[in-house]
């Protein structure tokens, strides 16, 4: 048994394809449709291609329900290691993310948090020496 | 953007009254007057932070519900239109249609259609937790497999 795909759950994935690729950088690797909806993943070029995200429709109302209130109680559902941490801020930043925290030191690592435009928190990291 | 713990609080508090359906919605104005911002910061901070303008995000709301309604088939189109908020059957099937891609009475039609377990909505309709995996072809997991060796120890 093996790691190979997690999920977020977003609420648009057309919103959702756009955002993951062109503002943060990852490339698709599956887009099927299936009815109203798709099969949507993507990887990330600085990792193992078959390491996949999968963005999964946030229709089921249970699922909206716990998004929401992560969201709200500002909770990140992800977190994806960055090798520049202040760098990537700049550049998210430069695209008109929003953030609710900086790049701020906490421990083993340097954490930041911002929005993922779909009805998430994402935190980013960068481990402190790396 | 950099969004303070306050503002970030009352954009979410915007968000649930915008999910509200009460007998006499509050105008984007009003929702922007409650949230302590001028109309023009409201709806740059709130599309920043949700990807969606309030008003859109308003009908999105209102259309997710009433998929449900219509999927749980107690309501006829009509009951669904009025439950959700929308002011003419005409602007809410031409809203549904457009956004969901078939009308709303084919929406309910194809959900009766599906298999119905007590008190829950069609699975299909309503995805969640990976289920949509079980539908896709076999070239997909043929590609997991074909992954290099490498990155599978």
């Amino acid at each position: 048994m093996r790691i190979k795909l997690t999920s977020i759950m977003v609420d648009d994935q057309n919103k959702a394809l756009e955002f993951y690729t062109e503002t943060l950088g990852f490339s698709k690797k599956f887009e099927i449709p299936m009815g109203e909806y798709k099969w949507l993943t993507v990887v990330s070029p600085e990792g193992p291609d078959d390491l996949e995200l999968s963005l999964e429709p946030n229709a089921n109302p249970a699922g909206k329900t716990f998004q929401q209130a992560m969201f709200g109680q500002k909770i990140p559902v992800a977190a994806f290691e960055s090798s520049d941490i202040d760098a990537d801020f700049q550049r998210l930043k430069a695209q008109g993310v929003v953030f609710t925290l900086e790049p701020t030191p906490m421990g083993a690592v340097k954490i930041a948090v911002f929005s993922d435009t779909c009805g998430n928190l994402i935190q980013i990291y960068q481990p402190v020496g790396a | 953007m950099f969004l303070g713990h306050e503002t970030f609080v009352r954009l979410c508090r915007a968000r649930d009254l915008l999910q509200e359906v009460p007998e006499e919605p509050a105008l984007i104005k009003d929702v922007a007057r409650e949230s302590g911002m001028s109309m023009f910061h409201f709806i740059r901070r709130f599309e920043a932070l949700f990807g969606t303008t309030p008003h859109q995000f308003r009908i999105n709301a209102r259309l997710g519900r009433a998929k449900l309604l219509l999927a749980r088939g107690q309501h006829s189109v009509t009951e669904v239109c009025m439950e959700v908020g929308f002011e003419s059957l005409g602007s809410f099937s031409e809203m549904f249609s457009r956004r969901i891609g078939v009308s709303p009475s084919h929406f309910q039609r194809a959900a009766r259609a599906m298999v119905q377990i007590p008190h829950q909505v069609p699975p299909r309709l309503f995805p969640g937790c990976l289920s949509l995996m079980g539908y896709l072809p076999p070239s997909v997991f043929r590609n997991f497999q074909e992954a290099p060796s490498s990155v599978l120890r």
